[in-house]
């Protein structure tokens, strides 16, 4: 049976811990799978009370005095710890001139945008705002491989990274049991094409593939990225730009809302460094997310959507 | 009602309650009180207290200890006048948030210390980074962000730390450093190693999460983390007493069900015993102290307004009265400490003064060498925002 992205994630800091005897897990809500707190103990995998700020602080204090360590933060908590991740991981290193480090991991869980649990328990795209702030990376895997080789890199990074959970279906390229990595900043050209390229991420690389399909039909050949890391671009970009340079269109697609999301960003770096590209980009409404499915469905940017936008930039 | 016993050196205890005789315009008053004591709250007696953390460790600390606390204060004091006096005089490349007043805290605070344990400190933070070894010049060329200051101009003032010397950095956001030092006592737990992590924020420090944060993860798990609380009597400007509903803020752990203790701050001895005692305890594996310091800061939240070039204290501020500062100005805590020093004749009043003449020009030393140090390189500024590279300046 194929593994599940909580597998591959938990293998992922199972293996480091194995190799680096004071990596440290503290989480709250749920129970890490593997019996990591039975073989590691209750110092190394601490269940904490709900109180995010903790977590990360903690972990911050901990990987600042070279104790590297994880934390584990549920969904719509998301931004609790905001303030510790942009005032403080993302700059103490610079504000020192280099001395202090924060060789740490935010693993943060995302809802994602599903039916019956409304705004706060079904938000996406969180990850644009993390993605803006200075010296922190991002990593957004989108199935079970990338996540378990983005994990391992995450952790041995000497920088802070947050790595966005989306609770991915299992798909992509079946999971080594051994460790291996996946590096940050690389994306990966997921099918080729070339008469338009699309960009996405996590959710929406399956509305994506399936757009893909749907294009076809119509004799339209799209090239399809995802970025894996959204901080920093600058390792990503190449990848965007030649693709562009050969379809001379993009479209862009994000699940979360459409004002300032990671989307944009890609978008407007295209369109600085290739004038005269066709760009489109398709994002949720700038709404919280309503819990009614009917409303949900309406306001998501899905397959048939893509399709008929990316048709749209090549034959309109 | 909680029941707070202050013992005063030479008074009997006096039990207060919170508000009880505490008056918003009586803070000058109410801290008088404390004398030269501790007050124990929650399970511990006044008797017990003055036994164990009173003034007494002049008895157990050698002679060049002393002599060496009194040599710290008194860099604090003539480093930071220098700063006043260099703001005053204009041109300053910096800003400053100065921490004369309350030099008995650091000195007593990081002497109980040892090399290898750590401090996490605040925007108010010279004094604790001269008090566990911060070097003179070196630290006046960085709050003049030059190149070869301790963070390479990249900090300043508010954010001056060496790493080095076990300090988790100053911390511009108030009440983090507190987070982050649990969060180090923490560390030290996985790491298997008896050291200890101190936190030193301001009365402001308490009423944010991150306080919250790492004072109830230290008591749930016994973390060797020490919470130094410097109440100097006002956050930014406004009066403690106006913007809290209790008078002695170490009140506050009591709810987190750790041990609160309240000194005199202006009492290096006083300090240094207490902490020594916070310290063996977190060593010990008792877990983590909150120590609240009651002292006052002679010159505004930040700069020099108010001062004068060679003058001590900062008047006229509005927000506070000249009589409150004189009166704290006269419990100044170098001039008790020495007075103490002479009384006890391990220090002659020519000796005392040939210090306070070393450190002088150990000032002016530190002074010139900031002054003489070159500027950073701009493009610098794309460095260090990650371990490997420069980010891209984004203008071509």
């Amino acid at each position: 049976m194929a593994k599940s992205m909580n597998q591959a994630i938990l293998e992922a800091i199972q293996a480091e811990m194995r190799r680096d005897k004071l990596l440290t897990l503290l989480y709250e809500y749920q129970r890490p799978g593997l019996n990591l707190e039975g073989e590691f103990g209750p110092w190394r995998v601490r269940y904490c009370a709900i109180d995010e700020q903790w977590i990360v602080g903690a972990v911050l204090g901990m990987s600042m005095i070279g104790v590297p360590a994880i934390a584990h933060i549920p969904s719509m908590t998301t931004f609790i710890p905001y303030e510790l991740m942009f005032n403080h991981a993302g700059k103490l290193r610079h504000m020192t001139g280099g001395q202090a480090a924060f060789p740490m991991v935010l693993w943060a869980d995302m809802a994602g945008r599903v039916p019956f649990q409304a705004a706060q328990h079904a938000d996406a795209g969180l990850e644009s705002s993390y993605a803006r702030l200075t010296g922190l990376k991002v990593v957004v895997p989108s199935n079970p491989y990338d996540a378990k080789g983005l994990m391992i890199s995450a952790i041995r990074d000497v920088d802070p990274v947050i790595f966005c959970d989306y609770s991915m279906p299992s798909s992509g390229p079946p999971v080594p049991d051994d460790p291996y990595t996946v590096p940050i900043g690389e994306p990966v050209v997921r099918s080729e094409g070339k008469d338009i390229t699309l960009v996405g991420y996590a959710p929406q690389t399956l509305e994506l593939a399936k757009a893909l399909e749907l294009l076809k039909q119509d004799g339209i050949s799209a090239e399809l990225i995802d970025p894996r890391t959204l901080a920093p671009l600058e390792g990503v970009m190449p990848t965007v730009l030649k693709s562009v340079q050969k379809t001379g269109r993009l479209l862009t697609s994000d699940d979360g809302s459409y004002s300032f999301s990671n989307c944009t960003e890609i978008a407007a770096r295209v369109a600085e460094a290739l004038p005269g590209t066709k760009i489109k980009r398709l994002a949720f409404p700038d709404a919280p997310a309503p819990g009614a499915p009917e409303m949900l469905s309406y306001m998501r940017v899905d397959a048939v959507k893509i399709a008929a936008a990316a048709k749209k930039l090549v034959k309109g | 009602m909680t029941k707070i016993a202050h013992t005063s050196a030479g008074g009997p205890a006096s039990a207060l309650t919170p508000r009880d005789d505490f008056s918003r315009r009586s803070f000058l008053g109410h801290i008088g009180l404390l004398g030269m004591g501790t007050a124990v709250l929650s399970a511990g007696t006044a008797s017990k207290a003055q036994a164990q953390y009173g003034p007494s460790s002049l008895d157990d600390l050698p002679k060049e200890q002393l002599v060496k606390m009194y040599e710290d204060m008194l860099k604090i004091r003539l480093w930071e006048s220098k700063v006043k006096d260099l703001l005053l005089a204009g041109g300053f490349r910096g800003v400053a948030h100065l921490y004369v007043g309350q030099e008995a805290i650091a000195v007593g605070v990081c002497h109980a210390l040892r090399k290898d344990d750590y401090i996490a400190s605040n925007h108010r933070g010279h004094g604790h980074l001269i008090a566990k070894g911060g070097d003179l010049g070196r630290m006046l060329a960085e709050i003049t962000h030059k190149a070869t200051g301790y963070c390479k101009g990249y900090g300043g003032s508010l954010h001056i730390t060496d790493v080095g010397l076990g300090i988790l950095g100053m911390n511009g956001i108030v009440g983090a450093s507190h987070l982050f030092a649990a969060g180090a006592a923490y560390g030290i737990k996985v790491k298997g190693t008896d050291q200890v992590a101190v936190s030193f924020g301001g009365d402001g420090s308490i009423q944010g999460n991150f306080f919250s944060s790492a004072a109830n993860a230290a008591a749930a798990w016994k973390l060797p983390w020490i919470g130094i609380i410097e109440n100097n009597g006002y956050q930014i400007w406004v009066r403690v007493s106006d913007v809290y509903g209790i008078v002695d803020l170490a009140q506050r752990a009591q709810g987190y069900g750790i041990e609160g203790r309240v000194v005199d701050g202006n009492d290096v001895l006083a300090v240094y015993n207490l902490t020594r005692h916070a310290v063996a305890k977190a060593r010990a594996g008792g877990g983590p102290t909150l120590i609240e310091c009651k002292t006052y800061r002679w010159y505004d939240h930040y700069g020099a307004g108010g001062a004068k070039i060679g003058v001590d204290g900062a008047f006229g501020l509005g927000y506070r009265s000249d009589r409150e500062l004189r009166h704290w100005m006269a419990k100044d805590p170098i001039a008790r400490f020495r007075g103490t020093l002479v009384s006890d004749k391990i220090l002659s009043d020519d000796r005392a003064e040939e210090i306070v003449k070393a450190v002088r020009e150990a000032v002016e030393k530190a002074a010139a060498f900031a002054q003489q140090q070159p500027a950073p390189k701009p493009e610098d500024g794309l460095l260090n925002v990650f371990a490997e590279g420069a980010v891209p300046l984004h203008t071509n």
